[in-house]
């Protein structure tokens, strides 16, 4: 049995002081000092005159009667538990979800934030609640918590809606309707075909109240079952007014002329045009402004940054920072951060005996800047140095001229007539001649390249492991595939760019060596799978988010500070991957070496989300094939006046006790 | 009550020179029953000539007037002015509220019946003092010349105040008891819950000259009492709870003249003599100018 408060803590309190006030008045009544006189005769007419005189005398004796009938009444009174607006919710089971998204921050209510509307509407709820109904408290934005499981204690329910806080993420009200019709809709213990299957618990028939914008998608695979689903609106009864940043990216130019840019997109969730003002920070200085910027209502408008001077001389990593500097009803969409980490050299191995194709588009200009290169024979395979380095994962890219390793080393790899030796990779003998029939230009690797003319005398059809992406087509089959193995990717090109003949002539296989196409796939291959790029410009996380850090150097554990006082100590997951799950809030992100201090990288979380910077407030739900119309208006409150009236008794009692111990003066 | 006041001597050596050359008035001339040094309505055998008068037979031969026989030949008794003595009776309240004040309202009373009855006894009166309602009442003695004067005092000394009846009943008592004429004096606080009407009737009907003798002490004139109490009667054990305000304090008083004005009229109204004083006021000065004032001593 769980004890029900009816009245909130303040109320206990002043209740709680009566008992100790009786008390004290009671150590406070009157000790009148006995004193002996000759005759009382004197004084008591003397008191007797003073009564006739006084306008009460007629009703000293009376007084006492009437406090008495007034303490009765007002508790007769609290008894009938008197309240306006008293219709009582129906049902037994409530479910309370609340929505504490980022959208729910928005201040177009008058003085107060959609969440805090959100909580008043449920404490008012919570307070019509019969004293054997049982609550249950649900927060959710794109991930839910169940805050209070069924409890028909009503402060519990209270203190536990207090504690929900604001949070910066996205919405998803999935999770959150999951978790609700837990009990409603108990599932079943295995399968239905067994005939001792029984169902685990009975349904609880529960009405679920959803307090929220309603900015989400909508839910289709999910039936409400025994759930009776009520919709409150909250927001929107004015107009909104909020410019946000839906958009906030960092990139290398897309012709790779070494220039930078930073992409901004704004969105205008009002109805009227406005111009904003933007400032551009680089490590918290002012790098770039714009300013009367106009987004139309309900529009969209993009601006660009030019970073290349920023980045020209960048030795550590920037942080960048956008702001809107004008204030409106969602302040959360203002701000935008993003980091730009300074260049890192991959470390690329190429073995090969002698291939000029290879060795000539490594050797650019561009190549040096992106990559480390470095050229070894195919007996350097059989090296200790080799074996050791591959296990470690010093190298990001290891590529394999019509060779193969024993153990396949910890990075990507690029095989050219040649394949991993696991099984699942099967490679068909030669076939001549071989005919493009298709190159998938949309995968990285073949970005921007023109395989169609290209000619090859022999080639190797390739079968890969599942997932495996077919790069290249010929008429007989795959040339060109990619798969992953594990965190890496391993490519294979099923033919080779040279021969070597037995007189140790070079037999040129393919034309592709002379053609503008391969510089830019080597190109293609460093950046992608050596991840060798001239800028890092880290992809942003959105709040709430995982995120998975990488580090360059492998170390056991890592900390991460951020906004918000964030500070924790991630360890190894796997493959010098940490996952970081607390990023809760919009900002930039600290991630040090937690043994030596080491600064490994910096990354940035943003909301960033159309959705929620719309603020729009759905007029109705959809739930599976359920259509929730939103209630109008907000919920009505029952106030209850029995306490009151209970304390009135209660200090009538007070005066009653007062007026008898004191009654010669009245 | 103070026991000091209560020890000091009740008549003081320059009180007595005094009272000696004072005497007890009566408004009235009433029959003694002894002979004594006042001027009675009757003829008596005092040196003092009165009249004559026919003798008739079995008239004393000795008042037979021979010298006008002898001149007349006629027999006339020669008639005196008769000289008898004063019937004194001082009734004292000894009920327990007689007990406050300083002195106590008793030791002034007895102060003032002591001085009183001194005068009596110079002038030979007949005295007697009487505690009312005391069981003391029934062996109080008649004295009669100064040389009681030891025994009046020892007399009032051994008086408490330990009333058993009320003053109504001590008066009745008292009235049944002593019959004949003579000069009253009641001294009396007159705080008597059931009313002091009924006992002063009982005096009046005895048609003796009375006087109220009203004792009162300060604190009941001017009561200088404050904050919150609990009153109890001394003689009942009522109690009355107070808050002392000046407001109470001025009611109080205006009740005490109210109660004092009540009892000189209902006095006035009966050919009572009222006088009220206070314990404050010394008992020579008492009767030596108010109570020559009121004409009960010159």
């Amino acid at each position: 049995m769980t004890w029900m408060s009816a009245l909130g803590p303040w109320q206990w309190l002043l209740l709680g002081l009566i008992p100790p006030l009786i008390i004290l008045l009671y150590f406070l009544k009157l000790r009148r000092t006995p004193l002996e006189v000759p005759s009382t005769y004197l004084w008591t007419k003397t008191i007797e005159d003073l009564h006739v005189n006084s306008i009460w005398q007629k009703l000293r004796n009376s007084l006492l009667l009437i406090l008495q009938l007034l303490v009765v009444l007002f508790l007769m009174l609290s008894l009938l538990r008197p309240g306006c607006q008293g219709d009582q919710l129906e049902g037994e089971h409530f479910i309370f979800m609340i929505d504490n998204s980022a959208s729910m921050s928005a201040t177009d209510l008058p003085s107060r934030t959609r969440l805090e509307d959100a909580k008043d509407q449920i404490r008012n709820m919570i307070d019509r609640m019969e004293s054997d109904d049982k609550g249950m408290l649900i927060s959710f934005s794109n991930a839910s918590r169940v805050l209070q499981s069924y409890t028909k204690n009503k402060s519990q329910l209270k203190k536990r809606l207090n504690e929900i806080e604001q949070s910066e993420r996205t919405t998803d009200i999935r999770e959150a309707l999951l978790a609700a019709s837990a009990l409603a809709n108990p599932g079943r213990t295995s399968s239905r075909e067994d005939a001792r299957d029984f169902q685990v618990a009975e349904a609880i028939e529960a009405q679920l109240h959803i307090f929220s914008d309603g900015s989400f998608p909508n839910v289709d695979d999910f039936s409400l079952g025994n759930l009776q689903a009520e919709y409150h609106p909250i927001g929107g009864y004015e107009t909104v007014n909020n410019v946000g940043i839906t958009a906030f990216s960092i990139s290398n130019d897309v012709n790779l002329t070494g220039k930078m840019q930073a992409f901004a997109q704004f969105t205008n969730a009002g109805l009227d045009d406005r111009t904003v003002n933007v400032t551009l920070y680089v490590d918290d200085e002012v790098t770039d402004a714009r300013s009367e910027v106009a987004v139309s209502g309900q529009g969209n408008r993009a601006i660009d940054f030019d970073l290349t001077a920023l980045v020209a001389n960048l030795d550590t990593t920037a942080k960048i920072k956008l702001v809107i500097e004008e204030e409106d009803d969602f302040m959360l969409d203002n701000v935008a951060y993003n980091v730009v980490n300074p260049p890192r050299l991959a470390k690329v191995l190429i073995v090969t005996d002698q291939n000029p194709f290879l060795r000539m588009g490594m050797e650019t200009e561009r190549s040096q800047k992106v990559a480390d290169i470095s050229f070894e024979s195919r007996s350097f395979l059989e090296k200790s140095d080799y074996e050791q380095n591959a296990a470690l994962g010093l190298y990001d890219l290891v590529i394999y001229d019509q060779c193969s390793p024993k153990a396949m080393p910890e990075c990507n790899t690029l095989f050219f007539n040649d394949k991993p030796k696991s099984e699942e990779w099967t490679l068909s003998e030669p076939l001549f001649p071989t005919r493009i029939l298709d190159a998938n230009t949309t995968h990285p690797v073949m970005n921007s390249l023109n395989l169609t003319k290209l000619r090859i005398a022999n080639s190797r059809t390739i079968k890969g492991p599942k997932a495996t992406m077919t790069l290249l087509e010929s008429t007989a089959g795959p040339i060109m595939a990619i798969a992953p193995r594990g965190g890496f990717e391993d490519c294979v090109v099923g033919f080779p760019l040279v021969e070597y003949a037995e007189s140790g002539e070079l037999i040129y296989n393919t034309d592709w060596g002379s053609k503008l196409s391969f510089p830019i796939f080597l190109q293609n291959v460093l950046e992608v799978l050596a991840g060798g790029s001239r800028f890092q410009a880290m992809k942003t996380s959105k709040p709430g988010d995982l995120v998975k850090i990488r580090t360059p150097i492998p170390t056991e554990e890592v900390r991460v500070t951020g906004p918000g006082g964030v500070n924790e100590t991630i360890k190894q997951d796997r493959d010098n991957v940490f996952v970081f799950t607390k990023s809760d809030l919009s900002g930039i992100y600290d991630v040090d070496d937690a043994k030596d201090d080491l600064a490994v990288k910096k990354f940035a979380v943003n909301l960033m989300d159309v959705a929620e910077s719309r603020l729009a407030v759905s007029e109705k739900l959809e739930i599976g094939f359920e259509e929730i119309q939103g209630t109008e208006g907000r919920v009505p409150a029952r106030n209850e006046y029995w306490t009151w009236l209970a304390l009135v008794a209660l200090a009538i009692l007070l005066i009653e006790w007062l007026v008898y111990n004191r009654r010669v003066f009245i | 009550m103070s026991t000091a006041s209560k020890k000091s001597p009740l008549l003081s050596p320059e009180l007595l020179a005094q009272l000696e050359r004072m005497e007890l008035v009566s408004r009235k001339i009433f029959r003694g029953r002894m002979k004594g040094e006042r001027r009675s309505k009757r003829k008596g055998q005092s040196v003092e000539f009165a009249d004559y008068r026919n003798y008739v037979a079995g008239d004393d031969l000795r008042f037979i007037d021979w010298n006008l026989y002898a001149r007349l030949d006629k027999l006339f008794l020669k008639l005196f002015l008769e000289e008898e003595d004063l019937h004194f009776y001082s009734l004292i309240d000894v009920s327990p509220s007689m007990m406050f004040g300083d002195p106590t309202k008793l030791q002034y009373a007895k102060q003032l019946a002591a001085a009183l009855g001194y005068i009596g006894l110079c002038r030979s009166d007949r005295i007697k003092i009487e505690p009312i309602g005391s069981k003391q009442a029934l062996s109080a003695p008649m004295l009669r010349g100064r040389s009681s004067l030891h025994r009046m005092v020892d007399y009032l000394e051994s008086i408490e105040a330990d009333q058993t009846s009320s003053l109504e009943e001590g008066i009745k008592s008292f009235a049944l008891r002593n019959t004949g004429k003579g000069i009253l004096v009641l001294i009396t606080d007159l705080m008597e819950k059931s009313g002091y009407e009924t006992a002063l009737r009982y005096l009046v009907a005895q048609n003796m000259d009375v006087y109220v003798i009203h004792v009162l002490s300060q604190a009941e004139i001017d009561p200088d009492i404050t904050g919150d109490l609990k009153l109890v009667d001394s003689e009942d054990g009522d109690i009355a709870e107070i808050s002392v305000s000046q407001r109470m304090l001025d009611k109080y008083k205006s009740t005490l003249a109210q109660f004092i004005g009540g009892a000189r009229d209902f006095c006035a109204k009966r050919n009572v003599v009222y006088m009220m004083t206070s314990t404050d006021r010394p008992v020579d000065r008492l009767v030596s100018r108010y109570l020559r004032q009121r004409g009960l001593v010159r």
